[in-house]
């Protein structure tokens, strides 16, 4: 995972490093596909707007000129049964699937480092939102992009904590409680009025 | 120069035992930074605040500068503390015969990863999980579950069990073998209990 703000330095820095990356998982270890996910060394995130800019260049030029098949990583920095969780792993899922990734592998919400706090409802968005993106004119999707990471970025160091898998699903029966689903609903309605189109 | 024969992980580990001698620290704190930025600096890179990129030149100019950055720098082996150097020709060699595609699961739970390209209209494969996540050994299953009844998830990517029996999975101790042959076997029975028993996990 190259990481912003680290050995190499800044945004172009790091995704030279994340290029290079990419090419020797192929070359050391004959690899079938490359889990990369560039992160933020202050917020611990994948999805703050340098990431982003990281991930979404190195893989738009792997898909450009070479037949690598490469999958991102997801760390929110907020915890499940938040709005600012859902918007921060659309955020990814939107730049990973504009710019041609083959697998997307999430969501560790909480930054994945919170006992029991991540839920298959994070996952939900990323995917559907995966498919809302799929075939958007890049323009349109840069554009999106930046209202929407202007939606959470100023909230890393406050962002909010979230449920346990216990406190978010009835467990017996494995299904989200009905906060969750409404709070899932009032994301989805962000990013509708963003312009993504479910 | 061609190469003698395709490069593997044997030649890398071959190589980790004579290639050049470097400390970690001159490695993390002058070599790299430096190359990175000499190259930023010779390839003129500059993404302009863009997200997805739509300028192509400056994309080629990125993909030279990666491929400068590991032909010239080569890989450091912590294990060793040196350093393994590959050919240009061996880099080529490598990315034009990568592997397009592959399967992931079985049965009809089964999913092809394809090659996508910018824009693509296909949707990418999604991988559920809490990826790599602490998750409390009562709630294992479920939580997993929860990932294999989203029908918009097509595989899954574990979390890892905090405890085994009660005991924690410690690095080096039986438990950690235990932990790894439960976490497969529970989430293995999460996708069946949620109809996918085919699932890649």
């Amino acid at each position: 995972m190259p990481i912003f703000g680290g050995y190499a330095g800044g945004i172009e820095e790091t995704t030279i490093v994340d290029i290079a990356t990419h090419l020797n998982s192929i070359v050391m270890s004959s690899a079938s596909w490359h889990l990369d996910g560039p992160v933020h060394i202050r917020w611990g995130s994948t999805n703050t707007r340098e990431t982003l800019t990281i991930a979404g260049w190195a893989c738009a030029t792997i898909s450009e000129f070479t037949d690598i098949l490469s999958g991102n990583q997801y760390y929110p920095c907020a915890g499940p049964c938040t709005e600012m969780c859902l918007l921060e792993a659309s955020a990814q899922s939107i730049t990973d699937t504009a710019s041609g990734r083959e697998i997307l592998s999430g969501v560790a919400a909480a930054k994945g480092v919170v006992q029991d706090k991540t839920t298959g409802m994070e996952a939900r968005m990323m995917g559907e939102v995966a498919r809302a993106t799929a075939g958007m004119d890049i323009a349109e999707v840069n554009g999106i992009l930046d209202k929407l990471v202007g939606l959470y970025e100023k909230n890393y160091a406050s962002a909010p904590a979230g449920k346990t898998f216990q406190e978010c699903y009835d467990v017996k029966t494995v299904t989200p409680t009905e906060e969750y689903v409404q709070v899932y609903d009032g994301a989805r309605k962000q990013l509708e009025d963003l312009g993504l189109v479910f | 120069m061609t190469f003698r024969k395709s490069f593997d992980c044997y030649d890398f580990y071959d190589r980790a035992k004579i290639g050049e001698k470097c400390t970690q620290d001159d490695w993390d704190l002058m070599k790299i930074p430096m190359k990175a930025m000499e190259l930023k600096q010779k390839y003129g890179l500059d993404f302009k605040g863009e997200f997805v990129p739509t300028d192509r030149d400056m994309m080629e100019k990125l993909f030279n500068a990666g491929f400068e950055m590991l032909l010239d720098l080569g890989i450091y082996c912590t294990d060793t503390h040196r350093i393994v150097k590959y050919s240009e020709a061996e880099i080529w060699d490598a990315i034009n015969n990568v592997q397009k595609e592959f399967t992931l699961g079985t049965g009809r739970d089964a999913v092809r990863v394809s090659k996508r390209e910018v824009g693509d209209k296909k949707k990418p494969i999604i991988q559920g999980g809490p990826t790599g996540s602490p998750i409390s050994e009562d709630v294992f299953m479920p939580v997993h579950m929860s990932y294999a009844l989203e029908k918009e998830v097509d595989t899954i990517v574990d979390g890892v069990m905090t405890s085994v029996r009660g005991k924690p999975p410690i690095p080096g101790s039986p438990y950690e073998v235990l932990a790894a042959k439960t976490e497969t076997r529970l989430i293995k029975q999460a996708a069946a209990m949620a109809g996918r028993p085919g699932m890649g996990i």
